[in-house]
């Protein structure tokens, strides 16, 4: 095992750049991050019949989700328990059974061997089907649409992990009766970087915008987004904040209720939608997250690779393939409750914005890819990289869980990623890892007030 | 997908042989435009009424059964001449750091075949585009795609009325798309 205790220095909020580029701090992340951590596996609304499958992975590993009869959901290794042919080539469909496509195996929805070709000949009826069942996916449980799945027995509940993200996850994915779905096919793009540099820019980031984007937010003329400017010419930080602290999950957030749509070449529907069903929200979230947080632009991060930006309406998950390289996928996600014209708006402003051609996200895969590749040399592998910007300029909010800085320009969420990552890697199992909810939610504080399902 | 791409026409019929050779070169001009980053020279050839598409592909069984997506699976470009000028504005905003230094592009049009259109003044165009681009170092990479036009003839010349263009990968290989098909 790599001692990863001297690759990230909490202190000074430095990395050793030999975490972007080494193979065998990647089989550990492997093991000890995607074999170990909960990982977003589909959403309901991509399954919503028995016998729809979707296709996807947890880590390098393939799995299919897939709806039972019963309307659970079961989660199998993409793989046939015979000769280890991939199952379904497919990247989704419906299906009565599996069968592989190598000596015709076939499985059930429910992952029982049905059928062996052949099976008294050649087997003369000796073999044992029960022993080789597709495999299941040890732990599925979903939070409010969205279908996680763990590789180890031992982990915590979903909730658990999830531990007071909830209160800022529901801000997205329950406001409205109803929730949410993903709209669209997947969006796939590989990037020559590694996954941490995309979540990072993504959970905490914000210092980039204004740079990096400065082209496109000229096009698209968002030029005053949230106190951003065109070449980071000023800032705002009393408009927003970077909350991190929540067992490696974060946030970054806006407090006006509306910026979430500011890269809508057209926003009118979207700004109608906010407005009418205003106070339906502070009903079900309370007047803080009703008013400040839903509408506004937020970029929540689930560790490890799980990231959306309600407001943008881009949802993503990361699948590494090697300590160089990614599958990025990309979905809209919209509450069900919009009318199904701002649906497709949302649809088709994701992908103008964050898709494959997107005018937002073709600024960022260039830089990540660098960040990687300049991390390869034999000299710059040993070389630090730093996210030490505000750095132990966080705290306690009234009424907010976790530690929190101020503005969406901050690297605060990084660092509480890094460490998240050390945590894990450092830790044998998982009565290893450190729980915590800094500042977690008090009795006195605005509760959750919709019960959840 | 994209079924227009493959229907057979029926008892196709040819231009007239000088309109025909006149919008072949205007295809092979029209790549040049763009593979030398003559945008606003490119935007001049795009009829007002542009449509300027690629669909999100899939890798989905032959005789697929699920139901098909509320509202479709989305478009990688779903252009009209305004998102058109804006990803030129874009690209010519001088702030496009990954193509500063240029990156060298070449587009091979080929396969191509020109049709008598719906209308009188119209002519329906396929053909194969290879987008080749060398980026930092040795770094290459490629774009290849299907697509099937509708040009029209004005007092100004052919004009590109529709694009429908067929990304053949179910997975984007490269880390952007600062480029037009
Ligand atoms: S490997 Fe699947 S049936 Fe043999
Ligand atoms: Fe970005």
């Amino acid at each position: 095992m790599i001692n990863v205790d001297d690759l990230i220095d909490q202190s000074s909020g430095a990395q050793r750049r030999m975490i972007y580029a080494d193979q065998a701090i990647y089989e550990q992340e492997l093991e000890r991050i995607f074999g170990r951590c909960w990982l977003f596996l589909a959403h309901e609304s991509q399954v919503p019949n028995p016998g729809d499958f979707f296709r996807t992975y947890m880590g390098e590993d393939e799995v299919v989700v897939v709806r039972q009869d019963d309307r659970s959901i079961r989660v199998f290794l993409n793989t046939c328990t015979h000769r280890g042919n991939r199952l379904t080539r497919a990247d989704r469909g419906n299906a009565r059974a599996f069968s592989c496509n190598y000596h015709g195996w076939a499985f059930g929805l429910d992952g029982s061997l049905a059928t062996v070709p052949l099976e008294s000949e050649v087997y003369f009826n000796e073999i044992d089907k029960n022993q080789f069942r597709l495999v299941p996916v040890e732990r599925v449980d979903s939070y409010h649409g969205l279908i996680f799945g763990c590789f180890d027995k031992n982990a915590p509940s979903l909730g658990e992990y999830l531990g007071d993200m909830r209160w800022y996850l529901d801000v997205a994915l329950d406001a409205m009766p109803g929730g949410t779905e993903l709209l669209g096919a997947t969006q796939k793009v590989i990037i020559h970087t590694n996954w941490k540099l995309s979540v990072e820019n993504v959970c905490g980031d914000g210092y980039h915008l204004g740079w990096s984007h400065g082209g496109a937010l000229k096009a698209t003329q968002s030029g005053d987004f949230s106190g951003f400017t065109v070449g980071n010419s000023s800032v705002d930080l009393e408009g927003g904040m970077s909350v991190a602290g929540l067992n490696g999950n974060s946030v970054l957030a806006t407090l006006d209720g509306v910026s979430g749509y500011a890269f809508y070449p057209n926003p009118t529907l979207a700004l109608k939608y906010l407005s009418e069903n205003r106070a339906k929200a502070v009903e079900r979230l309370g007047k803080l997250r009703g008013e400040k947080l839903w509408g506004s632009q937020l970029n929540l991060t689930v560790f490890p690779s799980l990231q959306f930006l309600p407001g943008l309406n881009w949802f993503r998950v990361y699948h590494p393939k090697g300590p160089g390289k990614i599958e990025m996928w990309t979905w809209a996600i919209a509450e069900k409750a919009m009318p199904d014209e701002l649906k497709q708006q949302i649809l088709d402003n994701e992908l103008l914005t964050f898709g494959p051609a997107g005018l937002f996200d073709n600024d960022d895969g260039d830089n990540l890819s660098a960040c990687t590749v300049q991390s390869r040399g034999w000299r710059t592998r040993q070389m630090p990289v730093y996210t030490n910007m505000a750095l132990g300029r966080s705290g306690k909010r009234v009424g907010l869980p976790g530690d929190i800085a101020s503005g969406v320009v901050s690297e605060h969420n990084q660092r509480y990623f890094y460490r998240r990552w050390q945590e894990h890697m450092q830790a044998k199992d998982w009565s290893e890892v450190p729980q915590y909810n800094l500042n977690p939610l008090e009795a006195s504080d605005e509760q959750r007030t919709v019960q959840t399902a | 997908m994209n079924s227009a791409l493959s229907k057979p026409l029926e008892g196709p019929v040819m231009l007239a042989i000088d309109k025909h050779l006149a919008l072949q070169q205007q295809l092979f001009l029209e790549a040049r435009l763009l593979d030398d980053e003559r945008y606003n020279d490119w935007l001049g050839l795009i009829d007002e009424a542009i449509c300027y598409r690629m669909p999100m592909a899939e890798r989905r069984f032959r005789k697929d059964r699920s139901a098909p997506l509320a509202f479709g699976g989305g478009r990688i470009f779903d252009e009209n001449k305004g998102r058109l000028t804006m990803r030129v504005d874009r690209l010519q905003s001088g702030l496009v750091w990954a193509e500063d230094p240029r990156n060298k592009v070449r587009r091979i049009v080929s396969n191509v075949e020109i049709w008598q259109g719906v209308q009188t003044n119209e002519a329906e165009v396929h053909s194969v585009v290879t987008i080749h681009r060398s980026r930092i170092d040795g770094e290459e990479k490629h774009f290849v795609a299907g697509r099937r036009d509708v040009w029209r003839e004005t007092a100004q010349g052919w004009r590109l009325v529709v694009r429908d263009i067929s990304l053949d990968t179910s997975v984007v290989l490269d880390s952007n798309m600062n480029t037009l098909f």
